[in-house]
């Protein structure tokens, strides 16, 4: 059973890549805000489906509304700017080396906003961290040697 | 330069976690993602009104063009289920190993009409230093 799930984060992992690779291959055909617009509305859709689909109730009431801060609520305007980024991006440098790069600064912030926000520092974090930047230079010491 | 663009939107993703993530405290995994979909929508329409960008449909663009808002919903589920049950450390530690996974695959192939860069097995240095440095943040 244990294997399925592995399996299953492997694919969230793919799902991440290919919604990528998709949204700037859209954003070249019919214009990055228009793709993005395309990309919010069947993102919506399917999210209706899904709540639909399965056995969650919206039960947001007013008072737990108000628990948590209002910036919360703007996580889709984060998204949208990722969107338009990693549009202009994606089709520019190797997959590979965008994925990891996306995830060296995500995981760095992260560090910093657990520093900051939770006053907790994961060591284990920092020093993994480390190495894949290293594995990465490394990498793209062979790509320059190539080039060269 | 790239790699820069490719910093910042990582960070970027960071907050973006953070604010969902606190949503999250407060509804279901699908009622969040209907929120955020919702305001994603209206703030991108805004960008496209205020730059004055024709929007226009193409005929015979393929079907599967459409389909990354599909394929994010399917990430919220695949990650949501595997939350459950791995922890979050290590769904996105193996996730992260799928995305390397796929992102090397595309690359070598060109699929999705992407530039193709052929895999050098030299890199397999870089690699194993990568895989290690994964599963230290993983384990401690």
């Amino acid at each position: 059973m244990l294997l399925v799930y592995l399996l299953i984060s492997v694919l969230a992992g793919v799902t991440v890549v290919f919604g990528r690779i998709i949204n700037s291959n859209l954003a070249e055909k019919i214009g990055t805000f228009q793709g993005t617009v395309i990309n919010y509305i069947v993102g919506l859709s399917f999210s209706f489906l899904f709540l639909w689909i399965s056995n969650e109730t919206i039960t947001i009431s007013y008072a737990s509304m108000k628990t948590i801060p209002i910036w919360a609520y703007f996580g889709g305007i984060v998204g949208v700017m990722i969107i338009l980024l990693s549009n202009y991006v994606t089709p520019k440098i190797s997959l590979f080396y965008s994925t990891l790069f996306m995830f060296i600064g995500q995981l760095f912030l992260g560090i910093m906003i657990d520093y900051f926000v939770v006053h907790n520092m994961s060591i284990g974090k920092l020093i993994g961290g480390l190495l894949v930047l290293i594995g990465l230079t490394y990498n793209l010491s062979i790509d320059k040697k190539q080039e060269a | 330069m790239n790699i820069i663009i490719s910093l910042i939107i990582g960070a970027i993703v960071s907050v973006m976690i953070l604010f969902n993530g606190t949503l999250l405290r407060i509804s279901g995994n699908f009622t969040s993602s209907i929120i955020i979909h919702i305001v994603g929508l209206f703030s991108i329409i805004l960008v496209l009104l205020i730059s004055k960008s024709k929007f226009k449909i193409n005929k015979g663009i393929p079907l599967y063009l459409y389909s990354a808002g599909a394929v994010g919903v399917f990430t919220v589920v695949l990650t949501s289920i595997s939350f459950a049950k791995l922890g979050v450390t290590l769904t996105l530690a193996i996730g992260l190993l799928g995305q390397s996974l796929i992102s090397i695959l595309i690359d070598h192939f060109g699929l999705f009409n992407t530039k193709i860069i052929k895999f050098n097995r030299k890199k397999c240095i870089g690699l194993l230093i990568i895989a290690f440095g994964i599963f230290i943040m993983t384990i401690w």
